[in-house]
């Protein structure tokens, strides 16, 4: 691909050529659409080859235990953080609203319906996304440079039944676990700040959310995070697997897998939005 | 961390589960003081520096490019789907209540300003620009160009972190308006498109006043200081090769959304005293 990509430049540098500056915005795009459909495409084969490690089921059971609980157990602490922090700010954005039209039933439904269907699951994933998305990327990454991935091969052990599936599991298992802890986390800070700030009983709040909102609601934002953590396990995988030229490129690595994931998270929500609706 | 300071203490405390633990805690509590310190410090001498620091010709600009300009295609892709994905929720639900959509512009309007191209904008260059500075100045770490700087007589704080300190104050602020546009024109589109609202009744600022614009430009300042600092800290306890990289642009990425996350809490309920109560 580079080779292509330098002939290319050598046979643009030709003289002959007239207006300089539209070329090199033309080759960059190019270049960048190239990239993108490399990534995608990347994506999708490394997909293929998980789904094909189910039939039949070829999975490190010891790696994957680790796996859960170093992605799942050891996040916790920090998704509960920021949900708590999440839910109290949604409340502190309503409440110059609910002060104005005194409407205090309503704000456990407003953050309910919010924290449930858009704000919970998007955060959490984001935060997942840094922590062990990227943390993934990083030791991927680092077994890549240091040829760790090439003595597994030397060793008959196939790098995908015993790396990628655990990790593709447990990263997807587990944000679907810790989203529903986080949605939890979220809603009692939500009320516990309602109640400081606003004075709005416990009882008003949950109110608010069991009458207001339907189950259908949970799921929604449910189903989104699975969705979330396919993109974020496929995208940390690949990226952390493609790594080149020692420590730096770990680094440069560890960036676009976190960049990916967060483009990847939000369109999906935009799609799953309307799909769901 | 944590790990080799229980290490350390385990021979005395190995007589009960109770003191083991009680070790494990204080050890963390003592490791996230130092941290602290250690931030606290950084801050404190990019401060000085900023004012003080020789000023090497381009460095600044070189920072900017890379913060902004490199940042921006993401940026606009992911507000834009954010903007679209609010505006289509609270239309539907506007539409299950009252069904009277003309004042769902000004009010979005109002909130994007106040909150919310601020905070999902700066989670967003949290990880887009905090991953790339602790992945290079991480690098810079373990390839010993740190150490370098320093038997140069070289404040590594006055080289690395005070340019990118401030291109992130200038080009956060710059981003995050330009964040706000494109929210208010993918929800405008959203409205226009798919509810009929007229694109003139929507664009209504008449809600934005004064007390919305202070909050949200504090926030976007607040937010252009904490990345560079939280994820220069990162970088520069980096250890242990390229592995180790990879550790620092986790870390970097977590605590920048989550110093993002804290400071949008501590801002919001600072503006709401001040101006709503």
């Amino acid at each position: 691909m580079t080779e292509s990509l330098a002939q290319l430049e050598v046979a643009a540098k030709q003289p002959g050529r007239v207006s300089r500056g539209a070329e090199r915005v033309v080759r960059r795009i190019g270049r960048s659409v190239v990239g993108i459909a490399q990534q995608t495409g990347g994506i999708l084969v490394l997909l293929g080859k998980i789904v094909r490690r189910f039939f039949p089921p070829d999975i490190d059971y010891y790696e994957l235990k680790r796996n859960l609980h170093k992605m799942g157990n050891r996040s916790l602490p920090i998704i509960g953080l920021t949900s708590v922090f999440v839910g109290a700010i949604m409340v502190v954005q309503a409440s110059a609203y609910v002060q104005q039209f005194s409407a205090t039933a309503f704000v456990g439904w407003g953050a309910g319906y919010v924290i449930l269907r858009e704000l919970g699951p998007i955060l959490i994933a984001l935060m997942f996304s840094g922590r062990v998305g990227a943390n993934n990327t990083a030791e991927l990454g680092t077994m890549v440079v240091t040829e760790q991935i090439d003595g597994l091969r030397s060793l008959a052990i196939d790098p995908i039944s015993y790396l990628i599936v655990p990790r593709f599991l447990s990263m997807i298992g587990m944000l679907f676990i810790l989203t529903v802890f986080g949605n939890l986390i979220a809603l009692c800070g939500a009320a516990l700040f309602g109640q400081l700030t606003l004075g709005i009983e416990w009882r008003v709040f949950f109110h608010g959310i069991t009458e207001l909102l339907k189950p259908w609601d949970v799921y929604v934002g449910l189903i989104k995070s699975l969705v979330f953590g396919l993109i974020i396990a496929l995208s940390s995988c690949y990226f952390g697997l493609a790594v080149r030229g020692g420590a730096p490129g770990v680094g440069r690595a560890v960036n676009a897998s976190v960049v990916a994931s967060a483009v990847g998270i939000f369109v999906s929500d935009y799609f799953l939005t309307f799909l769901v609706d | 961390m944590s790990a080799h300071v229980g290490a350390a203490v385990a021979p005395e405390a190995r007589s009960g589960w109770v003191r083991r633990r009680l070790a494990d805690v204080g050890a963390g509590a003592i490791d996230n003081a130092r941290a602290a310190r250690l931030l606290y410090s950084i801050f404190i001498r990019t401060l000085y520096y900023s004012v003080r620091g020789r000023r090497e010709k381009g460095a600044v600009l070189r920072a900017c490019y890379d913060i902004g300009n490199r940042s921006l295609f993401f940026l606009t892709a992911v507000m834009g789907f954010v903007g679209m994905i609010m505006v289509f929720h609270s239309c539907t639900q506007i539409n299950r209540i009252t069904g009277d959509l003309h004042l769902v512009g000004a009010t979005y309007i109002q909130l994007v300003v106040r909150d919310f191209a601020a905070s999902v904008g700066s989670m967003m260059l949290a990880t887009r620009v905090g991953a790339g500075i602790a992945a290079e100045i991480g690098s810079m770490v373990v390839t010993d160009q740190v150490d370098a700087l320093r038997m140069c007589a070289a404040e590594p704080v006055d080289y690395l972190i005070v340019p990118r300190f401030k291109a992130s104050v200038v080009m956060t602020t710059v981003l995050l308006v330009w964040a706000m546009f494109v929210m208010e024109v993918s929800g405008m589109l959203t409205a226009w498109g798919m509810f009929n609202v007229n694109p003139r009744i929507f664009w209504n600022i008449s809600m934005v006043d004064f007390r919305d614009l202070a909050t949200g430009l504090t926030k976007c300042f607040a937010f252009g200081a904490a990345i560079p600092i939280v994820s220069g800290y990162c970088g520069l306890t980096t250890f242990g090769g390229a592995e180790g990289v990879g550790w620092a642009t986790t870390r970097a990425v977590v605590w920048s959304c989550f110093a993002t996350i804290l400071l949008n809490f501590i801002i919001s309920t600072t503006a709401l005293y001040l101006f709503w109560v």
